[in-house]
């Protein structure tokens, strides 16, 4: 009986190997805009991603407040005035890799990715082009893109000191572990 | 018998399991996997406050590492009353207190600044360090900071270079409720070495009081502020001519500056000496316009 219980266990179990999810809690997610006094750029290397190689499923989140600026002012208007981050603490990506990628092979695949991208609250849906390579097994990921402070409703002061420009450039980069 | 049917009952209970998470286990693990990697973003400190300085209180906000903070504190004259009205410009033609200073990150925790004010030419210096942050997840209810001052008054006749100085210690304890509401309370010890200058003699030299303040945000730039003090000083009362300073102000921010505007009966900006020694009254018109500037300068370079 106890054998019995301890194989049905490990039955149950098995279901959930071998289901190609990948993970990665570092990733790189870096902002760049140009500004008339001098250039915004900030980075989160906490950002959380999960690729589910089976499905072609990709998600992405990253807290809004793990944006480290050189300017501490900079950060706290980032999160207080433009983010809201008390708010909307968390921006992220939920979608789904056109292309299937052969994650047994090594080699580097463009491929893009279309889903629902909730920055600020709002949530988009879009199709951003980017980069994946296996080497050795292991699958990273790059892509880049921008987002129009507009789209999703992040209101630009008009008396504000670090102005900042209507698109942002956003970096991502991933790599990824079998979990 | 019993044994078996529990067996088969538990097979097809798995089973059926199985065949559930075959069809939503993809999604469902991915998410929830998503979520577990997504860390507790509840421990960042709250911003209380948009600056270190409201109208009478400092706050628990202190300037980040490597800022610099300059501050130009002003009080104009009487707006009404025998020392105000239109023939002074409702007091814009007088100066009631100026307080220049800058504040300075050490740490991000530990600020030094240093001052200088009008009234008894009191200069100061003072050591301000964040004990606790409030965060949003409630781990820490409250924001603590400590403050000590350490004021001379270099000019002047005084017997012993002692008897120019004087001291105050507080604790500031602040908390935002919601997104709209922060409140500080500030225990705070005054003690002047010599009989408190400028007072008759009798006036206690040591004593208590409270600061208390609210802000309330009107915009995400805009907030209004209350500030309120009192010496629990048995020397300073009503009857002998003394006001408990109270202030109204309304705080704008503009990323890099802050700019308060504000209405206070108290004449004085340093703490040492509006709770020494208020003895104007809203009643007699003996409330003044002042403002607050406050610049920032990062000297993180990267």
């Amino acid at each position: 009986m106890k054998y019995l219980s301890i194989i049905l266990l490990v039955w149950l179990g098995m279901g959930r190997t071998g289901t190609g999810l990948y993970a990665c809690k570092n990733a790189k997610i870096s902002l760049y805009s140009s500004a008339p006094i001098e250039d915004i750029k900030a980075a989160s290397t906490t950002g959380a991603s999960v690729f589910n190689a089976a499905t072609g499923e990709l998600d992405f989140s990253v807290a809004t407040q793990s944006f480290q600026f050189p300017k501490s002012l900079m950060q706290e208007h980032f999160n207080s005035d433009y983010m809201e981050s008390d708010k909307f603490p968390r921006s992220t990506f939920k979608g789904k890799i056109e292309e299937h990628i052969d994650v047994t092979k090594d080699g580097t695949y463009p491929v893009k990715a279309t889903g629902e991208l909730t920055v600020h609250g709002v949530t988009q849906m879009r199709t951003i082009p980017g980069t994946i390579t296996v080497k050795n097994g292991e699958i990273s990921m790059t892509a880049e893109f921008m987002v129009k402070c507009a789209d999703h409703h992040i209101e630009i002061p008009r008396l504000v000191f670090h102005n900042i420009a209507e698109s942002i450039k956003i970096n991502v980069s991933a790599t990824y572990t079998a979990h | 018998m019993k044994k078996y049917i529990f067996l088969l009952a538990l097979i097809t209970i798995s089973t059926g399991l199985l065949a559930q998470k075959t069809t939503t286990q993809k999604t469902n693990s991915a998410d929830s996997l998503l979520n577990a990697m997504s860390g507790d973003d509840a421990n960042a400190p709250v911003v209380i406050f948009k600056s270190s300085r409201l109208i009478l209180s400092q706050t628990t906000e202190t300037v980040k590492k490597h800022n610099l903070n300059f501050l130009v504190i002003h009080r104009f004259g009487d707006f009404a009353g025998k020392q105000g009205g239109g023939q002074l410009y409702y007091g814009l033609d007088d100066i009631a207190d100026v307080y220049i200073g800058f504040e300075y990150g050490v740490t991000n925790n530990l600020n030094i600044d240093i001052g200088r004010t009008t009234i008894g030419g009191l200069a100061d210096l003072e050591l301000k360090y964040a004990l606790l942050h409030q965060t949003r997840n409630g781990s820490s209810p409250v924001a603590i900071t400590l403050l000590g001052e350490a004021g001379v008054r270099p000019y002047g006749k005084y017997s012993t270079f002692g008897d120019r100085t004087s001291y105050m210690a507080q604790v500031m304890i602040a908390r935002q409720f919601g997104s709209a509401l922060s409140l500080q309370v500030t225990p705070t010890y005054v003690t002047n070495s010599a009989d408190a200058p400028f007072l008759p003699t009798g006036a206690e030299s040591k004593y208590f009081a409270l600061l208390t303040t609210a802000r309330i945000k009107l915009t995400k730039h805009m907030g209004f502020i209350v500030d309120y003090g009192h010496p629990f000083s048995s020397f300073r009362t009503t009857a002998n001519g003394f006001h408990d300073p109270l202030g109204f102000g309304l705080e704008m921010e503009t990323g890099g500056h802050v700019f308060t505007i504000n209405v206070t009966n108290a004449r004085a900006v340093d703490e040492i000496n509006y709770l020494n020694n208020t003895q104007s009254n809203y009643s007699k018109g003996q409330y003044r316009i002042g403002f607050t500037i406050s610049r920032m300068f990062d000297f993180n370079h990267k």
